[in-house]
């Protein structure tokens, strides 16, 4: 064993080593052969590898990373496994010559404690695998048996058959890998308990092997015909988990996670389970021939974290080291060594935001610019390049090395003839990084004063949205990240997520509202989330006998209902039970055959009686609860796609189609607003949702369903999706993206950016903002100055109660933007009676300020903003008590409070704004460094009755925007008491609190 | 400083005592029991005390050949600050130190075996707030309860038995009542709250001693 400094600088030295060929991580050591498997011996520092062309066992030195010596055997070693002990090396040589040429399918066992004495034993079918458990005896798998084989005594015994296998015969055509040949691959957890294995290129199998008991039982997988590649298998620690090529089953069998685009070959790929830090290294590629990467995964639902660049293909079994730091895999040369315990050390590079938004407004048409980190993880000096997808958009530098801060500036006037949410992606680019980075997104949206809604960056892929009736909140479905995002429908802020399996579909809620269901594409369940907790509950299985993966769920009073596609491509609709956990393929559809489009999903009515289903081949389908049964099937048009929808009032929604109740066309709504995106039944009428594009601005508009005409079509502030997807691979045509919340009052739609919310009434009429007054937001009286946070009050100065954290600080929020001398000011805060807002730097003396909304534009307020104006924030609470001042005693990071009073040698630290100018200077709307501080240009005197305190440091807060802070010591000759005055002068201004001052 | 001076002048007075050669050092244990006062506010009034807890003491005596003697002694308590009305309760941890000197008067001559005595005095007693402030306190709007020091005067009346063990070896049992003033530093009444009187503080203590000369 090697010592573990040792090993780290090695690993380091390889990742190093390896990002010097192009980018690329690991380190490739050639055999002079062809890999066929590998054994890990972390006890003599070896790592054994099957060279199944070359007949040799080639022990690789783990400190030099060289084939150190090499242990001749019979011809084809294809398989090998080291007893727990680490006395045994068994060896499995797939010898299945075909005539004239004898088989010489056989085993080798090699003693490694006595000079590598080796004994050979014959078998009379090929070896697939061998694999030693716990108790120091090996399965060995034939194409006929599953044999128990005792190394001490040299006996075999019979544990089971195997049926329905043929195994390739030698010699093979040029160019074949050892696993195309041998197509079989055994993995043993790291516990020696379970093995896990999978077999044969005509009828796949897989198994489970218990070591305990001896007992061989079905792995889960069993496949007529066809490749299931890569051909490897991996467990994770305890043997509940098992990765076989492409699908992740688990102890019963099912597929709980799917790789999505697999390119499906035998003998490219590998995948390995990182117990240790809850990972999976996969390298499935999607296509044959493409460039190689390691995914970094998160075992229990395949959730992408990073990509790794190859130096070359891996082409069979991994292995982790004890400690996880180095992972070795069979690879097209012989085997790669991966170091993946000391990634830091390669040169990596990442953004510090995945989406950058400019929020374009009606105040503000001015070049815009925000800063992106790029920087290395691992903290090295990575060189880089970055460039924008389309014109409008520049970056400054656009090349350099990690660290870097990078500007990227837009110009809306380049976009504004979009009137929505423009997305351009930033690459980045590196010739030394082993990564490969994301792409930042960037949002440039331009709107117009009559544009309703506010949209919220959600970066990533969502499909899903569904308003929950019994809490106050909504949950968004992020297919990429398989989560489901939890909202708080008061604020419209993520309050939490739930994981689920891998590409999540569809949302549903049981008809108790206590439980959220999520259908996937690449998993073979249906997750389940009790919705008081947020806690996932035992899935439900989707498999119904023939692999079937589900698109959406509609829950009615009778059934829970689920399309679906099965392994062959085929839809299906299915039976879901809650109770038994599983789903079956319902017999028939009614009267008809129980075989719908691939592309094809459910929706319920809100009185639960009525599931529509809609095909994109222009199909539907009616199950009426009441009847338990499939009551209509109908095909009036050629293609559906769209919004689809059903009411309490048996009419129905499919696209632009209105049907009745009987699922006939019964109307057309209007198409000249572009696709169809969402539509919500409310009441009586309904509300849909369109757009010509995923840049321009989308349409939202009642419809009178008597007469299918939209009624104050208005404009939003970005377009709603237009398509979703059903994994990488698969575009659906339909949406569901307009969620009513219950509450009424507001409308949450996807879109281009990720959620808009608008107000239940966005199409009412807005009279004009007026603003009364302004004052500092400190407490409310005070004068402001510039760069200080200020509240405008008034009335209609918001359709909407918002506040924003982006960072900078938009200028517009919520439809109601500010100006200052007609200067754009950033917004933090915005409802109908008061604006919380940033006084831009520039702004001293007699100054204009104006408020403009989808209403109109204000009255202006001629206001004058003084140097300085400092205000102590009247903010804190305690106990019952609120608006006490923000003053803190550095010594337990508390309030002052009587009951936490001053004493005397405190320092406190004092939150204020309104300290005027600083040094350095700090954007509007921008956070202030930490490194150098902004210190105020004018310092303030802070007093405790007569006494002055001394004043360490005045200056903006860092990391905040337009908060400052005053750090003071308290003299020992502080007055005691009740009441004494705290005061802070600068410059003419000053205001006084009152604390309690103890010894 | 006034503390320190306070100390000076009592263990000045104790020398004469030590000089006297027929003397006596111990040390005992036990707990000390706190009456309460009312801190009263427009609203209403809540009881405030020091919750009962441990008590030591060590003591440094000259005893004379008659029934007369004098001792100098030591006390330690913890006994957290507290505040209680209407089932709210607050409380803060806090400690006192008290240095006094007594003048006992022994029912039986020198030389008993079992000698039961009175004891008067007069001494400095430290109250200390010792707990963790936090920003709300309940019950804040009568006193406040506080990290900070209160120095009062000490009266102290008592009285016990000692028992002779071996020839140099006693043990006694003592009851003290040591009074002070309210300590309106550590219990400070908030703005139109009130409090004032004397606390008691009883303090049964069980303890052995030294004697110097056998039998005494």
């Amino acid at each position: 064993m090697l010592p573990k400094s040792w090993m780290l600088a090695i690993t380091g030295a390889l990742a190093l080593a390896g990002a010097a060929l192009a980018g690329s991580f690991g380190l490739v050591v050639p055999i002079g052969g062809s890999a066929a498997d590998l054994a890990l011996d972390e006890a003599r520092g070896v790592l054994y590898v099957a060279n199944f062309t070359a007949n040799r066992i080639e022990v690789v030195s783990l400190k030099t990373n060289r084939v150190q010596t090499s242990i001749n055997v019979s011809a084809q070693p294809g398989s090998i496994s080291l007893s727990p002990d680490g006395r045994w090396l068994l060896v499995a040589h797939f010898g299945n010559n075909a005539a004239p040429a004898s088989p010489t399918n056989g085993l080798t066992l090699i003693d490694l404690t006595n000079n590598n004495a080796k004994q050979a034993f014959a078998l009379g079918n090929p070896p697939l695998g061998v694999a030693f458990g716990y108790d120091k005896k090996a399965l060995v798998v034939t194409t006929q048996e599953y044999i128990l084989f005792d190394p001490v005594l040299g006996t075999t015994q019979v544990l089971n058959t195997v049926a329905n296998v043929t195994a390739n015969t030698l010699p093979v055509k040029a160019a074949t890998p050892p696993t195309s040949i041998t197509t079989s691959s055994i993995a043993v957890s790291s516990d020696y308990l379970h093995a896990f294995g999978i077999g044969s290129s005509s009828t796949t199998f897989t198994f489970r092997y218990d070591v305990a008991t001896h007992t061989v039982s079905p792995g889960g997988i069993v496949l007529a015909s066809g490749i299931f590649g890569p051909r490897v298998v991996s467990l994770n620690q305890d043997g509940s988990l098992g990765q076989a090529g492409w699908v992740m089953v688990d102890l019963a069998g099912n597929f709980i996670n799917l790789f999505p685009q697999v390119s499906n070959q035998f003998s490219v790929g590998t995948s390995v389970f990182d117990n240790k830090r809850g990972l999976m290294y996969a390298h499935m590629p999607t296509t044959a021939g493409e460039a190689p990467t390691l995914q970094i995964l998160d075992s229990d639902n395949l959730t992408l974290r990073e990509r790794l660049n190859l130096p070359e293909n891996t082409t069979g079994k991994s292995v982790l080291t004890r400690d996880a730091s180095v992972m070795y895999s069979v690879s097209d040369s012989g085997v790669l060594v991966l170091p993946i315990g000391n990634l830091n050390a390669a040169p990596r590079l990442t953004a510090s935001a995945e989406s950058l938004v400019f929020r374009g407004n009606f105040c503000d048409r001015k070049t815009a610019s925000q800063t992106l980190f790029i920087t290395d993880p691992g903290g090295g000096r990575t060189p880089f390049s970055i460039r924008a997808s389309a014109p409008g958009i520049s970056v400054s530098p656009s090349s350099g090395v990690t660290p870097a801060q990078v500007t990227v500036t837009v110009d809306p006037n380049v976009f504004s003839s979009q009137k929505g949410t423009s997305v351009v992606n930033l690459t980045l680019n590196s010739g030394a990084a082993v990564n490969v980075p994301p792409p930042v997104r960037v949002l440039v949206n331009v709107q117009e004063p009559d544009q309703r809604g506010t949209f919220i960056d959600i970066p990533g892929v969502l499909v899903d949205v569904l308003a929950d009736p019994a809490r106050n909140r909504y949950y968004v479905l992020r297919q990429d990240k398989n989560l489901v995002l939890v909202y708080d429908s008061t604020n419209n802020t993520q309050i939490g997520s739930m994981r689920t399996y891998n590409v999540p579909t569809s949302l549903a809620m049981t008809l108790d509202n206590r439980n959220l269901l999520v259908g996937h594409t690449k998993s073979h369940t249906i997750a389940v989330f009790d919705l008081e907790t947020l806690q996932p509950q035992p899935y439900i299985s989707s498999e119904a006998d023939n692999g079937n993966v589900v698109h959406s769920i509609a829950v009615s009073t009778n059934r829970i209902l689920a399309s679906s596609v099965d392994y062959q491509g085929k839809g299906h609709i299915l039976n879901v039970d809650p109770v038994l956990r599983n789903s079956t393929q319902l017999a028939t559809l009614g009267v008809y055959e129980n075989a719908v489009d691939p592309d094809t999903v459910v929706t319920t009515s809100s009185n639960a009686s009525k599931v529509m289903a809609a095909s994109a081949d222009g199909t539907v389908w009616l199950y009426d609860a009441n009847v338990d049964s499939f009551t209509v099937s109908r095909q009036d048009l050629k293609s559906l796609g769209g919004a689809y929808a059903a009411s309490a009032f048996d009419l129905f929604v499919v696209g632009n189609t209105l049907l009745d109740s009987s699922l006939v066309p019964v109307a057309q709504f209007e198409s000249g607003t572009g696709s169809s995106s969402g539509f919500a039944f409310v009441d009586l009428g309904g509300i849909r949702t369109t757009a010509p594009n995923a840049s321009s601005a989308g349409i939202i508009q009642h419809v009178d369903l008597s007469s299918a005409s939209g009624i104050r079509p208005t404009r939003m502030v970005e377009a709603p999706l237009l398509n979703t997807t059903l994994g990488p691979e698969k575009p659906s045509v339909f949406t569901r993206t307009l969620a009513p919340l219950p509450s009424r009052n507001f409308l949450v739609a996807l879109t281009t950016s990720g959620i808009t919310v608008l107000p239940w009434n966005y199409d009412a009429s807005v009279a004009p903002p007026k603003i009364s007054g302004i004052a500092s937001a400190a407490d409310g009286k005070s004068p402001v100055a510039p760069g200080g946070l200020v509240s405008i009050f008034g009335s209609q100065l918001s359709p909407v109660n918002m506040a924003s954290s982006e960072i900078p600080i938009p200028t517009a929020l919520g439809n109601s933007c500010l100006t200052v001398n007609g200067q754009p000011t950033p917004i933090i805060f915005v409802s109908a009676a008061q604006i919380n807002a940033q006084m831009p730097r520039q702004a001293i003396g007699n100054v204009t300020m104006t408020v403009h909304t989808p209403g109109g534009v204000s009255d202006n307020f001629n206001l004058t903003v003084v140097p300085n104006a400092p205000a102590i924030f009247l903010s804190g609470q305690a106990g019952s008590a609120t608006g006490l001042a923000t003053v803190v005693r550095e010594e337990n990071s508390l309030l002052v409070t009587d009951s936490n009073p001053v004493h005397r040698r405190d320092t406190l630290v004092i939150y204020l704004t309104g300290l005027g100018t600083t040094s350095p200077s700090v954007g509007d709307g921008m956070p202030a460094p930490s490194d150098p501080l902004a210190q105020a240009l004018t310092m303030p005197v802070v007093a405790l009755g007569d006494i002055t305190l001394p004043v360490l440091y005045a200056g903006l807060a860092p990391g905040q925007v337009g908060v400052y802070q005053i750090n003071a010591t308290v003299p020992t000759n502080a007055p005691q008491g009740l009441g004494i005055p705290l005061t802070i002068t600068q410059g003419d201004w000053t205001q006084t609190v009152n604390v309690r001052v103890v010894q | 400083m006034k503390l320190a001076r306070m100390l000076v002048v009592c263990a000045v007075a104790a020398v004469p005592a030590a000089m006297a050669q027929r003397w006596e050092f111990g040390g005992g244990a036990g707990g000390g029991f706190y009456t309460s006062q009312d801190v009263s506010a427009p609203s209403g009034s809540a009881a405030a005390k020091i919750q009962s807890n441990v008590a030591a003491g060590v003591w440094l005596a000259n005893n004379g050949r008659g029934r007369w003697g004098g001792e100098a002694r030591y006390d330690y308590q913890r006994g957290a600050l507290q505040l209680s009305s209407g089932g709210t309760q607050a409380a803060f941890g806090a400690e006192t130190h008290a240095l006094h000197y007594d003048i006992l008067w022994h029912a039986a001559p020198s030389g008993a075996r079992v000698r039961p005595f009175v004891a008067a005095g007069a001494g400095v007693k430290v109250y200390r707030g010792t707990g963790a402030e936090v920003v709300f306190q309940p019950l804040s709007n009568f006193a406040l309860l506080t990290k900070a020091r209160d120095l009062t005067a000490l009266v102290s009346v008592g009285g016990g038995v000692k028992m002779q063990l071996t020839s140099h070896l006693q043990l006694r049992m003592d009851l003290h009542d040591y009074l002070t003033s309210f300590p309106m530093q550590v219990i400070a009444p908030n703005v139109g709250s009130k409090v004032g009187g004397w606390l008691h503080d009883f303090v049964p203590m069980v303890g052995l001693s030294y004697t110097s000369t056998p039998g005494e």
